[in-house]
């Protein structure tokens, strides 16, 4: 028996092979996804290992995280002064006070920068090598005073950067310029950061705006003494205002923090993969379904012959898990290709994962053939079960004519209920106030209303194909009649073909619409709060040097100025509870600026000195009113009572100002000294042409390549085209289902005309021309392909709708329906048909007649 | 197209040859075979299985390319027809009736039979329809599908079919081969009477000498010849016929299927 499934198998090779083609394909996403991210996982895990010192002293900080480059004056220091006290604990061999602060820019002299702006940091580091350094000088000389820099080789190549070159680095405190005087190179992977080393004099003054202080000391213990004894030695001696951490500990924390994000990208790159495999699995139950029912006869020949029902059911089983294990082993091959893709592509993206060995842990190994052979033996079990139901009367009866199928009856009930539910779900997680619990709704919503859908897609064939395909006998005459029919022949197969199809085009269908919702709601939102002529901003919304809004101020044209800051800290309750947050500083003149709904109070009297605005849904939990005191601990560790001048009605629209306190620029400082503008609005002067004021700021800010000059129409092109650049990253990765669903309408498609082979030569012996019959074919094809698109947009409406109204108490309140995106689909659909029909087509045109009609 | 001139051939053949393989293992089907199909007239060909007969139909029909000789249906010679022509010669000017799966599962009864003329574009002419489904007696069975017919039903459909376009020839290979005698002789009765009533040709492929009684001339065919013709056959002239064909040694003919 065993013999004969392996027979058969080989027999039937060349009508696997696109559901082997189905399994290579899922198996490879998941695998290069797993190998992908661990090699990422563990070059870092080597990276942060080799190069924490191996204790290390920095300020502590209950709000501000360290290096947190989107937020200015985060950076908490350690004084000088602290060096000789640990230098004396016993078994400290050396001691290194550590600039290193991210989030600085490096041009050129033509101020174009050098390393990716909002992509890999721009780090500055101050040049004092410990014993263990990760990089060495391998060119030049060190940096020595102001003015001289070193900078990493891998950034060096990328811009052929040579000795003596002239650059300029933008940190904070302003741009200064520098030469470059020597190369540093990584000893083990640069992780694509681009690397600025001055000596520590000018890190100290020039990023951290202060002599004397350091972002950490760094300690190297004596030989013979553990990390963890130093640590426990140093941490009394420091007391409580400081971390004391092991390299063990910094480099956990560095792998936490790095780990949680790649863990979000490999759930992501699963969660595309899983899509996939969904789809195939339709793919193979449609082909095992179809071998099954080409092969009746010979299976009730074997049942005759005295097989069991038992035998039969195993041996199409084992024909699957045989497809599944060929499969699982060319997916893990194209894993390992598509995996290192991957890595080449990063490189070439600037994170060069240097003498890392391709990580292939077992559990991608088991991953893979798990998931390849269970698809495979699960999806063929329904077909492997009606085989073993085949009578041994089958070898003596004709072959059946397809399009009889069991009654549909159970699956109309099942489908309807499931669906039921299904919309119930997602009308509750419209409505829902309780955003989790919505949330929950939505997802139960989205699977059961898919499930729901596929198992009633038989049902809905007939009458949505009837109404795609309606016109097709008009205008294609028989041609058109016979497509649409072979199309409703076997509604089972067809609709397990188009749900395929169907569950791509639904994500892309619902995924648009919250896209173009998200869009359109910032638009409004900008139209209703954004009264400025311009902003000037980094494209990434991080802070930038003073200079950038002196030189704003400066220029002709511009009438008003209003520079803003973000700094972390923490709204405090009477009882002491904080409440995290942005502390947010203005310069005069915000409400001229940007339009802000007042419940009690203004804007100019919540951000005059000593006063902050705050918004009223804190204000009403609290009980507080104008004239209330607000404590506010700052990211420098400062706790300061201000005066409530203003209270807004607290918006929760994106890009509206939530609960966050708005105080003057002045109070600010006075906690935060290192605040830094990251946004200046701009009103120009009466009189003053807007555009020609807009070309006046982009010429004066040349040399801050940082910053961009935008108005209102820039600015909601900006967001539109961050979203777009998301949802088309998304389009990307669902690309790999949709592939595997054109393969198996292709797939449908060659069994059908292999199954209809006979009737084919029928038609071209009575006078059906070789281009009538391909073009016969393709409708056919293209009729499932719309069947598919139809139910996705469907779906996809339905889910769009639901996100929308469930994220609108979020802010998500406009809704758009993105035609052009669902024109594309319906059109890309037909056209997904043809191009399924190209093989297929060729393949039953090329039929001979005689051959075809004597076709058993 | 409908009924022609009686005088002229509908179709004719003339040193049709036909080998299948070559070198030693070729095999001759048909050996320079002359023949004339009158038009108007009901023709049999029979003869012992491999005999041929199929080999002959279909390259008459123009469904199959002879290696030698010259075939003409009507004033046209089809050697030099590339496949778009042969497959509109096909469409418009021949009828086929199979021996099975004559008919298109999806289509109903009158889609099949308006079939080849829909391909061609052309507009039914509804009074000729009508006289032929009466005819054939299928007036209740139209909005049927294959599936719900009988199978003398069935053909009887793929007859109509036949004649729907009015093609100069009509070719039926082994038409009752799946039949039960009854609906068998029905079919026959239909194609004699589409000769007598409605002026068209049929050429029928049998080795029924029953069926071939239904026919104005039998051709017998052995080893890829005609070896022998009969007019105005019977049942019993023919069955003679063939036996004597036996005792000659040919091959034996009876009831093997092709
Ligand atoms: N496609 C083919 N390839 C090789 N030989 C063939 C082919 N078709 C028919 N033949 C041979 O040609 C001869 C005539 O066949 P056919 O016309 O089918 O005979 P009949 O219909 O009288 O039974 C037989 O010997 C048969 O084996
Ligand atoms: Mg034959």
């Amino acid at each position: 028996m065993l013999k004969a499934t392996f027979r058969s198998f080989l027999a039937h090779k060349g009508r696997l092979a696109l559901s082997m083609l189905a399994v290579l394909l899922s198996v490879a996403f998941v695998a290069g996804t797993l190998m992908f991210t661990d090699t990422i996982g563990s070059t870092f895990d080597e990276l942060f290992r080799s190069t924490s010192p191996d204790v290390s002293v920095t300020a502590h900080n209950d709000v501000a995280g360290r290096n947190d480059q989107n937020f200015s004056g985060t950076v908490p220091t350690v004084p000088e002064s602290l060096i000789p006290t640990v230098r004396q604990v016993p078994g400290v061999a050396s001691v290194v006070g550590r600039v290193q602060l991210a989030g600085i820019v490096l041009t050129d002299a033509n101020n174009k920068s050098i390393g990716a702006i909002g992509g890999a940091p721009t780090i500055g580091i101050n040049w004092d090598l410990r014993p263990n350094s990760p990089v060495d000088l391998t060119s030049g000389s060190a940096p020595h005073g102001d003015g001289q820099v070193v900078v990493d080789a891998d950034t060096v190549h990328k811009h052929h950067l040579v000795l003596g070159q002239q650059l300029h680095v933008i940190a904070a405190t302003g741009g200064f310029p520098v030469t470059l005087t020597g190369i540093a190179t990584f000893n083990t992977t640069n992780p694509g950061a681009t690397l600025v080393f001055l000596d520590t004099p000018t890190a100290q003054t020039r990023l951290l705006g202060h002599a004397g202080v350091f972002t950490s000391i760094d300690l190297t213990a004596d030989k013979g003494v553990t990390h963890e004894q130093l640590r426990d030695r140093v941490a009394p001696v420091v007391g409580s205002a400081y971390d004391v951490k092991t390299a063990e500990q910094t480099a956990k924390d560095a792998a936490q923090t790095l780990g949680a994000f790649l863990s979000v990208i490999k759930d992501a790159l699963l969660g595309f993969a899983g899509i996939a495999v969904l789809v195939g699995v339709s793919l193979i139950l449609n082909t095992f379904s179809m071998l099954v029912a080409q092969r009746t006869r010979e299976l009730g020949l074997m049942r005759a012959l005295g097989a069991s029902r038992e035998q039969v059911n195993r041996s199409v089983l084992v024909e699957a898990a045989l497809l599944g294990l060929v499969g699982s082993t060319l997916g893990l091959l194209l894993g390992v290709a598509l995996a290192l893709g991957l890595i080449k592509l990063i490189a070439a993206g600037g994170m060069v994962l240097k003498g890392s060995q391709l990580a292939v842990h077992w559990p991608t190994i088991v991953a893979a053939y798990a998931v390849g052979i269970i698809v495979t033996t699960v999806s063929a079990y329904l077909p492997a079960r009606r085989a073993s139901r085949i009578s041994p009367m089958a070898a003596l009866r004709e072959a059946d004519t397809p399009g009889r199928g069991a009654p549909l009856r159970v699956r109309a009930v099942v489908g309807l209920v499931v669906l039921a539910v299904a919309t119930g779900a997602l009308v509750g997680a419209a409505t829902d106030k309780n955003l989790g619990q919505a949330g929950l709704l939505l997802g139960a919503g989205v699977l059961l209303s898919l499930v729901g859908l596929i198992v009633v897609g038989p049902l809905l064939a007939r009458p949505v194909i009837r109404a795609i395909g309606g016109w097709f006998p008009r205008v294609f005459g028989p041609v058109g009649t016979l497509s649409q029919r072979n199309a409703l022949r076997n509604p089972r197969r067809t609709s397990a073909t188009a749900s395929a199809l169907m569950i791509g085009l639904a994500l892309v269908a619902s995924l648009s619409i919250v896209g173009s919702s998200l869009a359109a709601s910032f638009d409004a939102q900008i139209d209703k709060t954004i009264g400025a002529d311009l902003i000037v901003q980094n494209s990434t919304g991080l802070p930038f040097p003073n200079e950038v809004g002196d030189t704003v101020e400066a220029t002709p044209g511009v009438g008003l100025a209003v520079r803003g800051q973000g700094t972390r800290g923490a709204l405090v309750a009477a009882d002491g509870t904080q409440q995290k947050t942005v502390v947010v500083g203005t310069s005069p003149g915000l409400e001229k600026v940007v339009r802000i709904e007042m419940r009690a109070g203004t804007v100019a009297a919540g951000t005059a000195p000593g006063h902050v605005m705050i918004g009223s849904n804190y204000a009403d939990a609290h009980g507080l009113h104008l004239g209330s005191p607000v404590n506010i601990l700052f990211q420098s560790g400062q706790t300061g009572t201000l005066t409530v001048g203003g209270i807004d009605v607290t918006d929760t629209n994106p890009g509206g100002l939530g609960d966050e306190p708005v105080l003057a620029t002045s109070t600010l400082r006075q906690y935060v000294p290192g605040a830094l503008d990251d946004i200046v609005f701009v009103n120009v002067a009466p009189g003053a042409d807007k555009a020609q004021v807009k070309s006046a700021l982009t010429t004066a800010l040349a040399k801050d390549p940082q910053v961009q000059v935008r108005d209102q129409t820039d600015y909601k092109k900006l967001i539109r085209g961050q979203i777009d650049l998301l949802l088309n990253l998304v389009y990307g990765l669902l690309a790999l289902a949709i592939i595997i669903a054109i393969l198996g309408v292709v797939n449908t498609l060659a069994l059908s005309v292999i199954e209809r082979t006979r009737e084919i030569g029928l038609l071209r012996a009575i006078g059906l021309g070789r281009a009538q019959l391909r073009r016969m074919v393709r409708l056919e094809a293209v009729v499932i392909s719309l069947f598919g698109a139809v139910l996705g947009l469907g779906l996809g409406l339905g889910w769009g709708l639901t996100a929308q109204r469930l994220l609108a108490a979020k802010g998500l309140q406009a809704l758009a329906i993105p035609w052009a995106t669902i024109i594309a689909v319906v059109v890309g659909a037909a056209v997904v048909g043809l191009l399924a029909a190209l093989g297929p087509a060729l393949r039953a045109s090329r039929l001979d007649v005689l051959d075809a009609i004597a076709h058993e | 197209m409908a009924a022609q001139d009686r005088s002229a051939p509908a179709a004719r053949a003339v040193g049709l040859s036909k080998a299948y393989g070559s070198g030693d293992t070729a095999v001759l089907a048909l050996d320079r075979v002359d023949v004339e199909i009158d038009a108007g007239r009901f023709t049999a060909i029979m003869g012992p299985s491999g005999s041929g007969k199929s080999t002959l139909m279909h390259c008459l029909a123009g469904l199959d390319k002879p290696t030698g000789g010259e075939v003409w249906v009507g004033d046209t010679e089809l050697s030099r027809l590339g496949d778009k022509q042969l497959t509109r010669l096909r469409r418009d000017r021949i009828g086929f009736v199979f021996q099975a799966f004559n008919l298109l599962p999806t289509l109903t009864a009158e889609e099949n039979i308006t079939l080849p003329g829909d391909i061609a574009g052309r507009k039914a002419d509804a009074g000729w329809l009508a006289q032929v489904v009466e005819t054939l007696g299928l007036q209740d069975r139209l909005r049927h599908r294959p599936h719900e017919l009988s199978g003398g039903q069935q053909q009887r459909v793929a007859v109509a079919r036949a004649l729907a376009a009015r093609p100069q020839l009509i070719f039926a290979d082994e038409p009752t081969g799946n039949l039960d005698s009854r609906s068998g002789a029905e079919v026959l009765g239909f194609l004699r009477r589409s000769v007598d009533e409605l002026g068209q040709t049929v050429v029928m492929v049998t080795h029924d000498p029953n069926a071939a009684s239904f026919a104005d001339l039998v051709l017998f065919l052995a080893d890829g010849r005609i070896v022998d013709r009969l007019m105005g056959p019977t049942a019993d002239t023919v069955l003679e016929r063939m036996r004597r064909f036996d005792s000659r040694g040919a091959k034996p003919t009876t009831a093997t299927t092709d």
